[in-house]
């Protein structure tokens, strides 16, 4: 037997309330558990589903205080409200909202979408000559000089031009930021772990530098957190997830936070069965991190042996220049397609240490990406240009396609 | 095969040709295959001369040292695989070599042979003074070897003499047999690979092997492996793998071997697929590492369920030496270096890299060797007992999780802006490129969670981020549609025209055009080709604006709910009370019925006073904690009463329309109204604020006064009585008499 009851608390809101009072009359015993009782607010209910928060207007109540009037009001109010509630699209049905859709793109310039969308898709370079308006106002760092033919460039252009050269066409070094927004689709860039910072886990402060001070000072030297970013995006409309490792970073050396957060990138890519890119630039493990650094490489060649073995997953590592040391000797030449750049300078023991241990002078080249590409290592040798439509067509080869198609 | 050799008398028989004749001598001399053809043609013109002279002579072969004696002896300790390897112990002892820290203990003992000497030499008797001296050195060598620095150890870790891999391993197996070459060019003597067996139970072993003396260490190549050598080693983890040896592995590298060479062939390849495979491995893994571990040429073989290293071993990431010279510009850091590091069995355990420590006797490895095998088996032998209970599964994943674990950072503490500047930033995503499953996907999430947060009574989420990011695609949609529709044009016409008249009243033509523009988008939208998405996005955004009033609604009678309940429980144990209910309860149960409707009429009497008794004090208590209780209705009157009043909203709702729609100056308004709001919503002011309200005001008043409501008023009235009646609530706010069955 359900026994309903209208109850009306402190605020006037009301609750209708009903109750199997047989229950509990004879399955009292039945621990004495607690009312069985459901509760739903009422108070809008006869105004249209609008919010309208005038509990007086339910009918349900009757107080003396109520008239035919109010509730006739509170009809007005909530048509009223359910007619110019744009700002919510609360409303059944399209109709109403492709009404509200049409007031608000004529009203709001701003709100209009299509047309922010015609600034985004415009011409890269526009976009960048008006971002850059400040470094061009400081009169400095106005040409940037090629390493290889010391040949200049004009600063304004050159991060439009992807880094290269105009007059040898050399690939230069490019910040992780700008790799990111050259290998990713507008607008779909998430990060993860940006916030995780390195601890001086074996406690490794030298007098001069401590080791958490030059930490510090690198931070604010580069505006990043650690030497690689990692996170999700779309390639040409494919989710990847993907990790890009800057050298400016303390040489873009692997400690603790490169080796976890890239860690935490394999699982993620596994976990959501996404293909996987690492932009490698490095000159090797975090000395200063001891042996935890180099664990790191254990660490991420675990969590590929899961993505790669196990999962059949599919990943690029981007070998750039510099790539040596650990990287090489783990992630970087574990890819299921090794893509190298052009000149990039790719080795495991860098040419310091050669000539070290052999006490022979190398010759230049001899670690150059297209001097082991003829040794066969790695897969392809892509410039930076098409690198990005590259990826996009081994993705679909390996049946990664963009979301959005049919 | 015997080659045709010339007599030296042809010599004299072919004065003309004395150079061709030395070219006969020597081709002679070189034997074998050294006969060119010139000079078979001058010795065929001295052949007629003289009388030939053949001499037979045996073909030189190159000697093989093989390391199986003339006759093997098939009883040899060992078995007859130890025949086969070519590592024997060395003819002569090994120079005994004094590290520098060792001096004042060589001093020592330097003084007790002296008085050993003396004692011989002159026959008196210095037993008292030796024994004295020897307790001295004792003290001495247990003072420095329990003391030892960072430096010291890595001294220690590469001492000439110390036990190499193949000394640990034919000190501790019973049969070991070396498994040779890497089936691509090379068999690295830098690496070590082989099946054996330790107390009947068979291993894998493989590990660098260094060399004991100079000659053996140049063909060792000092114990640095080329990739030739961890493909060795991977081709025997595969093989392992493939028959179920457990594998055991021996580090002592100063790192892999660096030359151009190597690189070419893919030193860091090499390694990389080594630390891979290693995780795949469905055997156990021990590793011990013996000597020095040397970054990564050490962990491609290093990657193990138990990393296990002697006392005066050491494992790092860039020797003392290297790093001194990169840090601090200079080799004589060393000893600093080794000490920041943490490069010792010790601290390396600390940070849960190694899991254990395999004691040495007093003065390191090399002192004792035997005992120092024994110390290993004994290891060997407790680790693979613990990794040998284990499941395949949980044998890789405690190898993942032994590293999965290592690594010093911290998170979750925000970061100084200015330290994250140059991050790319979280974009939010562009409309339409977010998947119809991910999106779905988002909403199922918050569903389930507001559902999970029902249960627990505590409603805290993030809707509104999703409900921001529904909106925009759906505005995105629209747009697309509109794009498709081909109305963009018309409608950024309207949009400049209205930005004209920004501050004045829009005039009725306008107002129609807006209107005319409405209705045709309306009625086109569903050709247009994303109407689907776009419906599917709507119906999304209903379902969590649903459940977010639902949430919402469900946390306010949350308080209600608590008191009701509560109230309940206290009538309830109200003694008079429970005493009827307990009286009832024994005369229902004395009656044997279960079912109400077969109760006699006397118990369904009492049953009903009992349950009106506890409605009764049930509304008394709610009066009292100030809820108000208004009326008592059963289920169907309510769904019934619902339904009408449903249906008397919705009869008033159209004849407002219908005098919206009839009244253009109405109309008017609203369209205005529509157009503040969004305004407002764009651009905040208290202006646009008094304006919007003021025609709402304007609007409410017009519609009143239009409104003819004879007809609805006459049912609303007869709703009110029926409601009355049903409820049967006085002004007092009383329950009826007769309780309501359901």
């Amino acid at each position: 037997m359900l026994i309903f009851f209208w109850l009306k608390d402190s605020n006037g809101d009301i609750y209708s309330l009903y109750f199997d009072i047989e229950n509990h009359i004879f399955e009292i015993d039945n621990d004495h558990p607690e009312l069985e009782s459901s509760f739903y607010r009422n108070s809008s209910y006869l105004n249209n589903g609008s919010k309208s928060k005038n509990p007086e207007h339910d009918p349900y109540m009757n107080d003396t205080q109520y008239t035919w009037n109010n509730h006739i009001n509170s009809c007005i109010d909530s048509y009223l409200q359910s007619q110019i509630c744009i700002d919510s699209y609360i409303v059944s049905g399209s109709d109403n909202s492709s009404n509200n859709y049409i007031s608000s793109s004529i009203c709001g310039e701003s709100g209009n979408s299509s047309k922010n969308e015609d600034a985004r898709t415009s011409d890269p370079i526009i976009r960048e000559s008006s971002t850059d308006l400040d470094v061009t106002q400081k009169y400095r760092h106005l040409w940037v000089q090629c390493e290889n033919c010391y040949g200049l460039n004009y600063k304004k252009f050159f991060k439009s031009k992807m880094n290269l050269c105009e007059q040898c066409g050399y690939h230069l070094k490019m910040s992780s930021s700008d790799r990111i927004e050259l290998s990713i689709d507008p607008g779909t860039w998430e990060p993860m772990d940006e916030d995780m910072v390195s601890l001086d886990p074996i406690e490794f402060h030298s007098e001069e530098e401590p080791y958490k001070n030059r930490i510090d000072s690198y931070q604010r030297k580069t505006g990043l957190t650690e030497a690689v970013q990692t996170g999700i995006g779309q390639l040409d409309g494919i989710n990847v997830a993907i990790a890009v490792m800057d050298f400016q970073f303390m040489g873009g050396s692997m400690g603790s936070v490169v080796g976890e957060k890239i860690t935490r990138l394999i699982e993620y890519a596994t976990k959501e069965f996404l293909p996987l890119i690492i932009v490698c630039a490095s000159g090797g493990a975090r000395m200063q991190e001891g042996s935890l650094s180099l664990m790191q490489m254990a660490k991420i060649s675990s969590a590929l042996y899961d993505y790669q073995s196990n999962k059949k997953l599919f990943y690029v590592p981007i070998l750039t220049s510099p790539t040596t040391g650990g990287v090489t000797a783990s992630f970087g030449m574990l890819g299921d397609i090794i893509i190298a750049e052009p000149n990039a300078y790719i080795a495991f023991a860098g040419k310091r240490v050669i000539e070290q241990t052999l006490n022979k002078t190398v010759p230049d080249g001899s670690q150059a990406a297209e001097y082991l590409f003829q040794k066969g290592l790695f897969d392809l040798i892509v410039p930076r240009n098409p690198l990005k439509s590259v990826l996009s067509e081994l993705f679909q080869l390996h049946t990664f396609f963009p979301l959005n198609q049919n | 095969m015997a080659s045709v050799s010339q007599s030296p008398v042809t010599f004299s028989g072919s004065l003309s040709s004395a150079t061709s004749a030395s070219d006969l001598l020597r081709s002679s001399m070189n034997g074998v295959n050294g006969v060119p053809l010139k000079t078979l043609g001058k010795g065929h013109v001295g052949h007629g001369r003289k009388g030939l002279n053949i001499v037979a002579k045996v073909r030189k072969v190159k000697k093989h040292e093989y390391p199986w004696p003339q006759d093997p002896d098939p009883n040899v300790k060992g078995g007859v695989l130890s025949h086969l390897s070519p590592f024997k112990p060395l003819k002569e002892k090994p120079k005994p070599v004094t590290l520098e820290f060792e001096k004042p203990l060589m001093d020592l003992q330097k003084k007790i042979i002296d008085v050993q000497k003396m004692a011989n030499e002159t026959g008196l008797d210095f037993s008292d003074q030796i024994i004295s001296l020897e307790n001295k050195y004792q003290q001495a060598l247990k003072d420095l070897y329990t003391h030892l620095t960072p430096i010291q150890r890595v001294n220690i870790a590469r001492h000439p003499n110390r036990p190499t891999f193949l000394d640990h391993v034919f000190n501790i197996t019973d049969k070991f047999v070396e498994l040779h070459g890497d089936r691509a060019g090379y068999d690295d003597p830098a690496v070590v690979t082989g099946i054996g067996t330790i107390d009947g139970r068979r291993f894998m072993f493989m590990g660098h092997q260094k060399g004991r003396n100079t000659k053996e260490n140049i063909q060792r190549n000092f114990g640095m492996p080329t990739p030739h050598g961890y493909r060795k080693a991977l081709r025997m983890m595969y093989y392992a793998d493939h028959h179920g040896f457990p594998i055991v592995t021996f580090i002592d590298t100063p790192g892999a071997f660096a030359d151009l060479k190597s690189e070419e062939l893919g030193q860091g390849e090499a390694i990389a697929h080594n630390l891979r495979t290693m995780f795949g491995l469905k055997v156990p893994i021990v590793s011990i590492v013996m000597g020095e571990g040397g970054s990564g040429g050490a962990l491609a073989i290093g990657c193990a369920n138990k990393l296990l290293m002697l006392e005066n071993a050491v494992f790092y990431v860039a020797s003392p030496e290297a790093c001194a010279a990169i840090l601090w510009k200079t080799a004589k850091a060393s000893p600093k270096a080794a000490e920041k590091l943490k490069i010792t069995a010790n601290e390396l355990c600390k940070l849960q890299i190694a899991d254990g420590i395999i004691p040495e006797p007093l003065g390191g490895a090399h002192a004792d060797p035997q005992w120092t095998s024994m110390q290993i088996k004994n290891a060997i032998l407790d680790s693979m007992d613990e990794l040998e209970k284990m499941g395949t599964e949980e044998l890789l994943r405690h190898r993942m999780l032994k590293f999965r674990k290592i690594g010093g950072f911290q998170e979750g503490l925000p970061v100084d802006p200015e330290k994250k500047v140059n991050m790319k930033r979280k974009e939010e995503p562009r409309p339409g490129l977010i998947s119809d499953k991910a999106l779905q996907g988002e909403v199922n999430k918050l569903k389930e969670q507001i559902l999970k947060a029902k249960e627990t009574s505590s409603i805290n989420m993030d809707q509104n981020g999703l409900i921001e990011k529904l909106q925009r695609e759906i505005n995105y949609e629209f747009s697309e549609a509109a794009k498709a529709l081909g109305i963009e044009e018309k409608l950024s016409k309207m949009r400049e025209e209205f930005a004209k008249a920004e501050n004045e009243q829009l005039t009725p033509s306008q107002i129609k055009n807006l209107e005319n523009l409405k209705n045709e988008f309306n009625e086109n939208l569903a050709t247009a080709p994303n109407y689907g998405r776009l419906k599917y996005k709507l119906s999304l955004l209903k379902e969590i604006t649903e459940a977010k009033t639902f949430a919402e609604n469900y946390k306010k009678a949350l308080p209600l709910k608590a008191k009701v309940n509560e109230k309940f429980k206290e009538v309830l144990e109200k003694p008079t009370l429970k005493q009827n209910i307990e009286n009832i309860k024994a005369e229902i149960e004395k009656s044997g019925v279960s079912n109400i409707e077969e109760f006699d009429q006397e118990l369904k009497e009492k049953v009903l006073e009992v349950r009106e008794q506890v409605e009764s004090e049930f509304v008394n208590a709610l009066e009292s904690s100030g809820v108000h209780v208004t009326s008592k209705v059963d289920q169907t009157s309510m769904s019934m009463i619902k339904a009408k009043v449903d249906e008397l909203n919705a009869e008033i709702n159209q004849i407002i329309q219908d005098v919206i729609e009839s009244t253009p100056d109405l109309k008017n308004k609203i369209e205005i109204l529509k157009l503040e709001i969004v305004k407002d919503k764009n651009a905040p002011s208290k202006e646009s604020k008094e304006k919007i309200e003021s025609l709402q005001q304007q609007i409410k008043q017009g519609v009143a006064d239009v409104m003819s409501f004879a007809a609805v008023k006459d049912k609303y009235e007869q709703l009110q009585a029926e409601l009355a009646e049903l409820a049967g609530v006085g002004s007092d706010g009383s329950l009826i008499k007769e309780p309501i069955y359901a």
